[in-house]
């Protein structure tokens, strides 16, 4: 077997991708219903989602407030805004890795695209982010924040994100789908990844030697451009720079992963 | 022009969790395709070099005992399976009824699974939503349609997945086993839809046991054995080759 991908392999690879995003009606109904299933027979239904993130901003950041000597009404709407981007962010993560298990019923039955089960992963993710986002102007108003025109640098912020999540969901849905142990990984680098990203902590308590937590950590890059304008303030070109670098890189392994085993995901199922 | 062309296809799983010879040993020629044993681990060859091509017209029967590839072509030829080496060249719209109930929620309810299942057949949600009488005419559901799918019987959740599989024809149709379903009124009207869709299809492909449905519905003929095509030719050739005589109604 081949190491590289032949040119029928990009070829079909990028078919793949672009019939994969022109089937938006298929992905979106299959995360939608992910989501209704979850909650469904419950009286609140998808709004469980809400409801605990609202517990969780409200213990934590009551009891954090106080543990590193801030005023609740700071601390508070830091908390919610990274806190909910996290959720998302650590919630591609972890679904990723049974993107395309979880499909198996189809794919071994029929010739969906692959790159639909990715996109099934983000819309349902969106679908909770959406309904997590919700409680950032009602903090927002009880604090007194207020936003500034920097809470449109959030749109391009936001855009890289997904374009990021996108990637890592395709690149870790292959390599979990080959080998099983991997998703077990993630699951622990992730609760790390979360105590090293500034996300109940600030980065000015972190001092000048931990630089590089939180500027070569991805989670912390892109929350900084998607977190920071929301609470008003501006990020650094250095982190937009920082982002695409991490996009360019994730493409770069990627894609000829995708192209070169493409094919075989159905196998591994 | 709807048409399969396969050269060389050859499928083969490689297991990777199973390791040590026991397993070898135990299922080396026993049952279903080869199993090779490479050094990096075990191999199932489930499909080896099948050359094949199929036109306009066509009706294939494909028989072999248990394990012996015919559901692996079959998905080969839904393009589910990319062969692992050699090629498979599908053109046309496929239907594959292997799996009737494939993506049907129990938690949703019976119109929600009809928009789910018709826009996976590759309609718009708007186009499902219009199919939605038709499918509730064809299978009796009544007012269960607005109900959770999980509180139908066994009988009704065929009776649906039936009458979603079937409502759009296929340039190619393929089937595992002549699907049957509810009682003897229903499996009347279901055998003549399903039928229908055999005659428009532009190529049929039915893998079956039963050789009285297979000298009805099918022209030509492959007989499978540890992923090889063994035999090919006319229904009845095959039939022999594969044991049956012509007088033998049954098995």
């Amino acid at each position: 077997m081949a190491i590289y991908p032949s040119s029928r392999d990009w070829r079909l690879a990028n078919t793949d991708f672009l019939r994969g995003l022109t089937s938006w009606q298929v992905w979106t109904l299959m995360g939608v219903s992910d989501i209704r299933q979850r909650y469904k027979r419950s009286r609140f239904g998808q709004f469980w989602i809400t409801l605990s993130m609202a517990v969780f901003v409200a213990g934590i950041g009551l009891v954090f407030s106080m543990l590193f000597n801030q005023a609740v009404s700071e601390y508070v709407p830091y908390l919610a805004v990274n806190y909910i981007i996290w959720t998302f962010m650590s919630g591609v993560v972890s679904d990723s890795s049974t993107a395309f298990v979880q499909g198996t019923v189809f794919l071994r039955q029929e010739n969906l695209p692959k790159t639909v089960f990715v996109m099934r992963v983000l819309v349902r993710n969106l679908i909770a982010l959406a309904h997590n986002i919700v409680i950032v102007p009602p903090v927002f108003l009880l604090f007194g924040v207020k936003p500034t025109w920097a809470i449109f640098l959030m749109i391009p912020g936001f855009m890289l994100m997904v374009v990021a999540a996108f990637l890592v969901t395709l690149v870790l849905g292959i390599l979990s789908t080959r080998f099983r142990d991997l998703p077990q990984i993630i699951a622990n680098l992730l609760q790390l990844a979360f105590f090293m990203t500034p996300i109940m902590w600030r980065v000015d308590q972190l001092g000048g030697q931990g630089w590089w937590v939180t500027h070569l950590n991805p989670f912390a890059i892109f929350m900084r451009i998607v977190a920071d304008p929301i609470r008003g303030y501006v990020p650094d070109t250095w982190d937009y720079v920082s982002a695409l670098v991490v996009i360019a890189g994730l493409t770069a392994v990627t894609w000829p992963l995708f192209a070169r085993f493409r094919a075989r995901i159905v196998y591994w199922l | 022009m709807p048409s399969i062309e396969l050269v060389n296809a050859t499928v083969d799983f490689p297991i990777y969790n199973t390791r040590g010879r026991s397993i070898r040993s135990t299922l080396l020629r026993r049952v279903g395709g080869a199993v090779s044993t490479a050094d990096d681990g075990v191999t199932v060859m489930a499909l080896r070099d099948v050359t094949l091509s199929l036109q306009n017209g066509d009706r294939l029967a494909v028989v072999g005992h248990n394990g012996a590839g015919k559901s692996t072509l079959l998905r080969v030829f839904s393009g589910a399976y990319e062969p692992s080496r050699g090629s498979a060249e599908i053109a046309g719209k496929v239907a594959s009824l292997l799996d009737i109930t494939m993506g049907m929620d129990p938690e949703l309810t019976g119109a929600e699974n009809i928009i789910l299942r018709g826009v996976f057949l590759g309609m718009t949600i708007e186009e499902a939503r219009r199919m939605i009488p038709e499918v509730v005419e064809f299978s009796e559901l009544g007012d269960y349609v607005n109900l959770p799918m999980r509180t139908y019987s066994s009988g009704m959740t065929l009776r649906l997945a039936f009458a979603i599989s079937t409502a759009r024809a296929p340039d190619i149709l393929l089937l595992d086993e002549l699907i049957s379903v509810g009682d003897n009124a229903f499996a009347a009207k279901a055998r003549e839809r399903i039928e229908t869709m055999m005659s428009r299809a532009s190529i049929l492909v039915l893998a079956s046991h039963d050789p009285k449905t297979l000298r009805k519905y099918c022209n030509r003929a492959i007989l499978l054995s540890e992923g090889r095509v063994v035999t090919a030719g006319a229904v009845d050739e095959v039939l022999r080759a594969y044991g049956i005589t012509d007088e033998d109604g049954g098995l």
